[in-house]
């Protein structure tokens, strides 16, 4: 499967996805003016991702500063789609990374992680 | 000269204002303006956590004018790269903390749209906003809605006050809408 890769410009993160390392990437800002048509790609590729027959864990890590609240809504349609993946008996785990500093991105990680029962969801605090 | 600047900059001094953007606004202005911003506050030295909420409630309202503002300017009817028309003002009030301020054109029939939005938010609690934010967030988009429809509940999360909004009526088809967010400074 080809890796997804997408530079990081002022309002939209680094992605890289990387099926063969099994490593899931997201860092930087988000809040793109067409939240929808900048995700669409990463959504498919993820939905194609876990069709696939893999039995070893994925690293999923999200470092992001800031977001506006449609990329919100985006991230936890992700989160979402992994943990109906785990429910099925895939191995995923989710970091998010965050600085000491940023309280904000901090509490996000926390309130992503009320809302979701089986995905493994680890805040790391730098 | 018929513009007087001067009288303009003393009165944006004058009401503690630190910023003002007032034109088309397109997504290249939002993060010009954005880094600005953060730049300005970081001097200033406002906490991490006010300086990442006052420019997450500027983004909060200019997008929405990207999105809503009924003041469009474009080559075309289909032309995607329209522009919208909107006001957004930043500054301090006495005791420090930060209003952000936003204002734009609105269609009469959205008008009773707009208040509810607003009117179902202003009263809530932190933890009932939490609640709704978290509900709205995986509920399917509203039809014709090109936000999450979270971005309200998001300035009522972030104000220290109840949002404060107004609705202006211009003429037969448009009103002026406007809203204020406080943000504490810590």
């Amino acid at each position: 499967m080809q890796k997804l890769l997408i530079e990081k410009t002022n309002s939209t993160p680094f992605i890289s996805f990387d099926a063969k390392a099994r490593l899931l990437e997201i860092k930087g800002e988000s809040y793109p003016e067409n939240v929808a048509k900048f995700y669409t790609p990463v959504l498919e590729w993820l939905q194609d991702y876990l069709s696939n027959d893999e039995s070893e864990t994925t690293a999923v890590e999200f470092e992001i500063l800031y977001f506006n609240s449609s990329s919100s809504k985006i991230f936890m349609t992700i989160f979402d789609i992994l943990e109906q993946a785990v429910s099925k008996g895939k191995k995923i785990l989710v970091k998010w990374i965050c600085d000491e500093g940023n309280e904000t991105a901090i509490e996000c990680g926390e309130e992503f992680k009320e809302d979701l029962v089986h995905l493994p969801f680890d805040i790391k605090v730098y | 000269m018929e513009l007087s600047l001067y009288e303009i900059y003393k009165e944006l001094k004058f009401k503690r204002i630190i910023l003002c953007y007032s034109g088309p606004i397109a997504q290249a202005s939002i993060e010009g303006v954005g880094s600005t911003l953060r730049r300005n506050l970081e001097i200033e030295e406002a906490g991490n956590t006010t300086k990442l909420s006052v420019f997450s409630m500027f983004i909060e309202q200019v997008q929405n004018v990207l999105n809503y503002s009924a003041e469009k300017l474009s080559k075309t009817e289909e032309d995607g790269n329209e522009l919208r028309i909107g006001v957004s003002v930043i500054g301090y009030e006495e005791n420090g903390d930060y209003f952000i301020y936003c204002g734009n054109r609105v269609y009469n029939y959205d008008i009773p749209r707009i208040s509810e939005s607003i009117e179902q938010v202003r009263n809530l609690s932190k933890d009932e906003l939490k609640l709704l934010y978290k509900e709205r967030r995986r509920m399917e988009p509203q039809p014709g809605s090109k936000g999450a429809g979270l971005g309200i509940i998001e300035m009522a999360r972030k104000s220290v006050i109840p949002l404060e909004y107004s609705l202006v009526k211009i003429d037969e088809e448009f009103s002026f809408f406007s809203i204020k967010v406080v943000v504490g400074r810590h």
